[in-house]
């Protein structure tokens, strides 16, 4: 929904601008994340690298951002769904940046087990990026389109997300205790996992501030009820 | 039950959880104004208003210029009589049940229990004690014991005791701006009204003023039902529980501050609150 014009075209101005940066960040977050498990997947350490560097940008924008939506505070006090977009602007990119550094711990890893013979178990972390990569992406979506149904839609998805990580966990604890040579391996892909998982933690997070920002609705911490 | 349609269900919730009143109480209401239509002869400038006035609280009118908000301000203690050819065409405006343009209304009785503060500070031109006795006397107060009690008790609701009491016997217009209002205000208050209304009273005050009389209002409204017409959204934001807003003499949304000013009903409202009207 695109509002009137505001009398101040400068707040307009602010907004918008605002909102862009959450969105470059988003897509650096993105990139960052596709980076680091491209560079776990394909043993690439430069892929890892950039996704390392990515991180500075990142967490440039966040400052930025933090700084822009308090300068709108103080300037214009802003109300009802101009307070919402700002608050929620706000929120995302902390919750991105979050993700950004998980990006970055999964880089690092990634280049620890590029070191050393490829590990057949890492087929266990795709279907979790891939899980955690299409909840970021509609968490944004929904931000961006202020698409309440596909912002309430993303918080259930978690559940197999976290169901995905534990099974993985189970299954490389187990091939520990098979294969102690292996052990630091099995334990990186352990930390990646667990870094997946937040992911998605943080993308239920930004799906839930999307529908507080377009419909005024708190959505944390409730059961998952379908929209009608 | 006609009533208590007027007061939506999150303004009543709002005010429960202030009074810590348990819930399914029916709202008691302080100024029930129903169905009203007004008119300065035959140029009508109120259509319809429905609204119920909690007691005890801080009722917030906003809305850009014209749209009626004074105009039913000062029915509620029908300052408009002044004016020729101004009446309600329709609907009424009830205290405590008893419909206030009624023809037994007494109307000096009426402004005694409906107090009123402008937004210009308009002392009389006598001292700070005789502006707030001024109110007693014609109310029929002889004692000069009782009225130097009212006139203590009145100002220091006012909060303005500390700041005058040495000097009670100078003239009004030496206090300054935030002072003379603050006066205003303990004057209506000295005849213990029901009701006391607010038409812009710090839009002439600074921020300091402004801040001193916003706390006063705040302190008041545990005694007192507040009425007050604001051109500044975040004052209303701040000091008043339930928000009326109104756009060319109609009432588009009435509900509580927090939810007009997070997450208005009305698009009108909405786009006006936000600063995107016209």
């Amino acid at each position: 929904m695109i509002a009137p014009k505001h009398i101040l075209g400068n707040f307009d101005e602010a907004l918008a601008a605002l909102r862009n940066n959450v969105m470059m960040m988003a897509s650096l977050t993105e990139r960052s994340l596709d980076r680091a498990l491209e560079g776990l997947f394909k043993r690439n350490d430069d892929l890892c690298a950039n996704a390392i560097a990515d991180d500075e940008e990142i967490d440039q924008l966040e400052k930025q951002i933090d700084k822009d939506g308090v300068d709108i505070l103080l300037r214009y006090q802003p109300v009802a769904s101009d307070l919402r977009r700002v608050v929620s602007a706000m929120k995302l990119s902390s919750n991105l940046e979050r993700m950004a550094d998980q990006a970055t711990t999964i880089a690092r890893r990634a280049r620890k087990l590029n070191r050393h013979p490829p590990l057949p178990e890492i087929d266990l972390i795709r279907p979790m990026y891939e899980q955690a990569m299409s909840m970021f992406k509609d968490s944004v979506d929904a931000y961006a389109r202020e698409d309440v149904d596909l912002g309430r839609s993303i918080v259930p998805r978690d559940d197999k997300l976290d169901d995905l990580n534990r099974a993985a966990s189970r299954k490389l604890i187990q091939r520990m205790a098979e294969d102690p040579e292996q052990l630091r391996g099995y334990l990186n892909l352990i930390f990646i996992g667990r870094c997946l998982e937040r992911v998605g933690d943080h993308a239920t997070n930004i799906a839930e501030d999307a529908v507080y920002a377009a419909a005024a609705e708190d959505i944390r911490h409730q059961p998952f009820v379908p929209s009608s | 039950m006609v009533s208590l349609l007027k007061m939506p269900d999150s303004l009543q919730q709002h005010l429960r959880r202030e009074t810590n009143e348990p819930p399914n109480e029916p709202r008691e209401i302080a100024v029930e104004i129903d169905d009203v239509d007004f008119a300065y002869g035959a140029h009508q400038v109120l259509f319809d208003v429905d609204l119920a006035i909690p007691p005890r609280a801080v009722t917030a009118f906003i809305g850009p210029s014209g749209c009626g908000k004074t105009t039913l301000l000062r029915c509620i203690n029908r300052m408009n009589d002044l004016i020729d050819g101004a009446r309600l065409t329709q609907g009424s405006i009830k205290i405590d049940n008893v419909d206030i343009n009624a023809p037994e209304v007494d109307v000096v009785d009426l402004r005694r229990r409906v107090g009123m503060v402008f937004q210009k500070s308009n002392p009389f031109p006598k001292s700070i004690y005789e502006n707030i006795a001024y109110g007693l006397r014609i109310a029929g107060v002889k004692k000069r014991r009782a009225i130097d009690e009212a006139v203590e008790k009145s100002l220091r609701a006012a909060a303005l005791w500390d700041e005058v009491k040495d000097r009670l016997e100078k003239n009004a217009f030496g206090l300054s701006g935030g002072q003379q209002q603050r006066l205003c205000i303990a004057r209506a208050l000295a005849v213990e009204p029901q009701v006391v209304l607010m038409d812009e009273p710090c839009s002439a005050l600074d921020p300091i003023a402004t801040a001193k009389i916003e706390e006063l209002i705040h302190q008041l409204k545990s005694e007192y039902t507040i009425i007050i017409v604001t051109h500044n959204m975040q004052q209303a934001g701040r000091v008043s529980d339930s928000t009326a807003f109104f756009y060319l003499g109609r009432l588009i949304e009435f509900d509580a501050t927090e939810k007009i000013f997070s997450n208005p009903g009305e698009k009108r409202t909405e786009d006006y609150i936000t600063g995107r009207f016209g």
